[in-house]
């Protein structure tokens, strides 16, 4: 018992178990799919299939294979939910900000931000399609109010996790309201940022895909409802399905990574590590250097 | 005693009184009618069982908080001024450092708010990390620090504003008898240098006997003060002196004071 927890410490273990255990019961139930339609590829095809459709070489589309279509369309659709995704957390950032300034403008807003989630994109699409008029600031628009939301609540709760006792001595140093903002507030407030991003990010995809839908000019959205109607192969539906899960997944550790980049933290630990291999190595020693970090226990 | 009393007052309290209101609306008396008055360059602790007013009076001398009755005076000007003119240094009972900033830019911070220069702040933090013993690890970051030392990045930091005065609110409780007698040690070492007024909060008998010049005796229920007893220790105190028969007659005579006040 205690080998397999000691086996699980490792991340990548049991990721791999997931992986594995996804497969399984999804061959599992395309077998049983395969075994009782007649169109088995419309429900649930065989893992085997899909990938043979990656590399297959016929032409589904105005002589383009499966995953040409897709990683074209692809393009579109990614750049506008990155377009959104830039506005919508700069908008949430400083929606949190101005909410942390204001106590009174805090209690108007904060209840009703929730409301926002609570519209379904399908809903909120044609709504911001009426106001704009112009089918691709729509797109942009709602990848940036469903990433803004989870970026605003976060960066708030980042402002007002920064305790008593940081404000007392900011206080007795009689710092001005602006240089706490800056040297406490905000910088308390980018981790939590981050966990918004981290949120946030696949679900521009999403929306992005989503809105594409509505209206056929491009975007992975638009292949996709032609796939489903079987204006195209079938394949293409499910690459997209896992292109855009890939994506989704790739977006919040790009996050991750963004934010290690940035973190003094991290960085100073990197360099410590750097010096460290560099001495190591010219001491010839083979050590790997422990530099751990404790995490304030939680109280 | 009369030498102390030749350098002058620099803080004067006068039938100060703070009175807070809890959750239940009714008043509670945190401090009344406290009157005494802190020399210049004194070791001065304020000794007392918890709940007897100790922060409460810490705070505002620190202008943290609002006396209700009564008044604090300082070199002749209220504790605003002199927050205002950056002459506080406070140590928190927690170290208040900040995860992000290495040890040595935790120093830096409050020479930051005050605008010096890139070499001075530099220069400064070098030298107060060097006083406190952890110039190897200016580099480090807060978490990767035991709780004594990030208690001696604080006081580096509260030294590193060169202040008038220094509050320090029970600011080795939390640490091992080891950490805290290297602490001590250190912190006078550091005041004799430096020669600044240090108002010390404890609830340690023995740690504000080994530290001050004078103990302000506090009492609960309502915080007043009900003693001062001068401590006629040399100086520079030493660990031994811990052992000698005037250090135990001293904490007998300060304990005396505390079952005569509050019982
Ligand atoms: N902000 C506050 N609001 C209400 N009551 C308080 C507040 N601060 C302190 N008190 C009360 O005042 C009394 C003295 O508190 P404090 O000065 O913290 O004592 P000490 O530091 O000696 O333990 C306690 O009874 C405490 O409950
Ligand atoms: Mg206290």
């Amino acid at each position: 018992m205690k080998k397999i927890h000691k086996i699980f410490d490792h991340k990548w273990a049991s990721t791999l178990l997931w992986i594995v255990l996804i497969i399984v019961a999804w061959e599992i139930a395309a077998t049983v799919v395969a075994a009782n339609n007649r169109s088995p590829e419309n429900i649930l095809p065989h893992l085997y299939q899909i990938l043979a459709a990656v590399f297959s070489t016929s032409k589904v589309s105005q002589g383009m294979t499966a995953v040409m279509v897709v990683l074209t369309s692809a393009k579109a659709t990614i750049l506008r939910a990155l377009a959104g995704f830039l506005l919508g957390i700069t908008a949430g950032f400083f929606l949190a900000l101005v909410m942390k300034l204001s106590g009174l403008l805090e209690k108007m807003l904060f209840p009703y931000l929730m409301l926002i989630q609570l519209i379904p994109v399908l809903g909120l699409a044609p709504i911001i399609l009426a106001i704009t008029g112009d089918i691709n600031s729509s797109r942009v628009i709602i990848a940036a109010v469903l990433s803004f939301y989870p970026v605003a609540t976060n960066t708030l709760a980042g402002f007002k996790s920064v305790d008593q006792d940081k404000y007392d001595l900011m206080y007795t140093y009689a710092a001005k309201q602006r240089t706490i903002y800056t040297k406490v507030l905000i910088p308390s407030a980018i981790p939590y940022f981050f966990t918004g991003t981290k949120i946030g990010a696949p679900m521009a995809i999403t929306a992005s895909i989503l809105v594409d839908t509505l209206q056929g000019d491009g975007g992975l959205g638009c292949i996709l409802s032609q796939s489903l109607r079987h204006a195209m192969s079938i394949y293409v539906f499910w690459l997209i399905v896992f292109f855009s899960a890939f994506v989704g997944i790739l977006s919040t550790y790009l996050m991750t990574w963004i934010e290690a980049l940035i973190s003094p933290e991290k960085r100073g630990i990197r360099k410590a590590r750097r010096e460290y291999k560099k001495s190591a190595v010219s001491q010839k020693v083979s050590v790997c250097p422990q530099i751990s970090i404790r995490r304030r226990k939680a109280e | 005693m009369s030498e102390l009393q030749e350098r002058g007052i620099e803080i004067q309290i006068r039938d100060l009184g703070v009175t807070f209101q809890d959750n239940a609306g009714h008043d509670v008396q945190a401090l009344t009618g406290v009157n005494f008055d802190i020399y210049k360059g004194e070791f001065i602790s304020l000794l007392g069982p918890s709940g007897c007013g100790k922060t409460t009076l810490l705070r505002t001398i620190a202008d943290l908080q609002e006396p209700t009755e009564g008044t604090v005076r300082i070199s002749g000007m209220t504790p605003k001024e002199i927050r205002l003119q950056q002459k506080f240094g406070f140590v928190f009972q927690q170290p208040v450092l900040f995860d992000w900033r290495t040890v040595k830019k935790n120093v830096e911070l409050p020479l930051e708010i005050m605008y010096q220069s890139k070499e001075d702040r530099s220069k400064r933090a070098d030298e107060m990390l060097e006083m406190v013993g952890l110039k190897n690890f200016s580099d480090h970051f807060p978490r990767q620090l035991s709780g004594g030392m990030q208690q001696r990045v604080n006081i580096a930091r509260a030294f590193g504003i060169r202040p008038e005065i220094l509050l320090m609110d029970e600011p080795f409780s939390a640490l091992d008898e080891f950490t805290k007698e290297k602490l001590h040690e250190d912190l006078l070492r550091i005041w004799r240098q430096t020669n600044k007024t240090i108002v010390f909060v404890t609830h340690n008998i023995q740690e504000a006997v080994f530290l001050s010049d004078r103990i302000c005796v506090l009492s609960p229920h309502p915080g007043r003060l009900s003693a001062i007893v001068d401590v006629d220790l040399p100086r520079p105190r030493t660990l031994e002196m811990k052992e000698s028969p005037r250090f135990t007659e001293l904490v007998y005579e300060v304990r005396g004071k505390f079952e005569g006040g509050s019982v």
